[in-house]
């Protein structure tokens, strides 16, 4: 596991706290990321907490046909959005490694979460 | 200062929407300006002009309305989270092919760029969750 | 120097921890909502990290009965303290 100790400044950042399917915040949140880079905004990525769990691979559609969100992080790339942030100790709670998760994102310490929360000049949470 | 406020809960099931209108009529009262309130999450049922709320509590749906009449603060409402939520204006009810509607001036159904754009333009945007 | 805003109380939720997490060293964090119970003094080694940076919304403390019993290191707010807190940062976020 790496880590970066000078985050990237960035015009947003968007903090992803829930998980996919429970709710709308997910897909709700990273439809204001996307617009915010369709806007030309620099927009950063961090999943936090239980957000972790937005990049599990292998995700599915639900047993009514829900997409979930998985489909959408696949597209992040196109809409330019290279930086993906992960809670290094949120990891840790789920068990999970960075090889168990989607699109190779970065884990951020305690300490480095904080500075890169203080190099934006927007934070939206979701 | 120029500040834009967004609001992510649904009146009377959360606080935020009280939070929200109490912090907005603070900021105006100091002199400042309030550019927009945006609507997103369940935040848009407060847009809901059917809203009839027991007489003895506050009515956030006119709360807001009389923000825009006295203070011209736009009503900003995030049209993909309205929508999925049978929240539709006149012109969005008739492309739907509904009955009725259920948000009416001074509320506007627009996109999250609004959201984006607030955010570039104000000096603060505070976010009242639920 | 940022606010944050908190609405979640340290008695049942992950939310304080998160917004901890993420303040800076001059960070400032003000309570609200069901976030004021944080504010009592069995519940305030929870925020032992930022003293003198820890504000608490005079209203929300009134309406829960709760104003007389806060901790003397609080620093109690009223709306228009939370106005000016927002004025004085430079950015504020909300977690809830």
């Amino acid at each position: 596991m790496h880590d970066v100790t000078a985050p990237t400044a960035g015009d947003l950042l968007v903090i992803l706290r829930h998980s996919p399917h429970g709710s709308s915040w997910l897909r709700e949140g990273l439809d204001a990321a996307l617009v915010g880079a369709a806007f030309g905004q620099r927009v950063h990525l961090l999943f936090m907490g239980e957000g972790v769990t937005a990049l599990v691979e292998g995700q599915q559609a639900g047993a009514l046909g829900q997409k979930g969100t998985a489909p959408t992080l696949e597209m992040l790339e196109m809409y330019d959005i290279e930086t993906l942030w992960v809670e290094a100790q949120a990891l840790a709670r789920f068990g999970l490694s960075p090889a168990d998760l989607m699109l190779d994102p970065v884990p951020l310490s305690a300490d480095a979460l904080a500075r890169a929360v203080a190099t934006h000049p927007l934070v939206l949470t979701f | 200062m120029r500040y834009g406020i967004l609001l992510l809960g649904a009146p009377y099931s959360d606080q935020a929407s009280h939070s929200a209108l109490r912090f907005a009529r603070a900021l105006l009262a100091r002199g400042h300006r309030l550019e927009a309130v945006f609507f997103y999450h369940d935040g848009v049922y407060n847009a809901a002009r059917l809203a009839a709320p027991p007489q003895d509590e506050p009515h956030l749906v006119d709360g807001w309305a009389t923000l825009h009449a006295e203070h011209g603060v736009a009503l900003q409402v995030c049209i993909a989270a309205a929508l999925r939520r049978g929240l539709l204006d006149e012109r969005e009810a008739a492309r739907h092919g509904k009955a009725g509607h259920s948000v009416e001036a001074p509320f506007e159904l627009t996109g999250v760029g609004q959201l984006i754009d607030l955010g570039q333009r104000c000096d603060r945007l505070v976010t009242f969750g639920p | 120097m940022k606010l944050h805003i908190l609405n979640r109380s340290p008695a049942s939720s992950q939310v304080p921890a998160q917004a901890l997490s993420a303040m800076g060293p001059e960070d400032r964090l003000l309570l609200i909502e069901d976030g004021v119970q944080g504010a009592l003094p069995a519940l305030i080694h929870h925020y032992a990290a930022i003293p003198g940076r820890l504000y608490a919304l005079r209203e929300d403390l009134v309406a829960r009965g709760l104003i007389g019993r806060c901790d003397g290191t609080v620093q109690v707010v009223d709306v228009d303290g939370f106005v000016t807190l927002t004025e004085e940062a430079e950015q504020t976020l909300s977690w809830y």
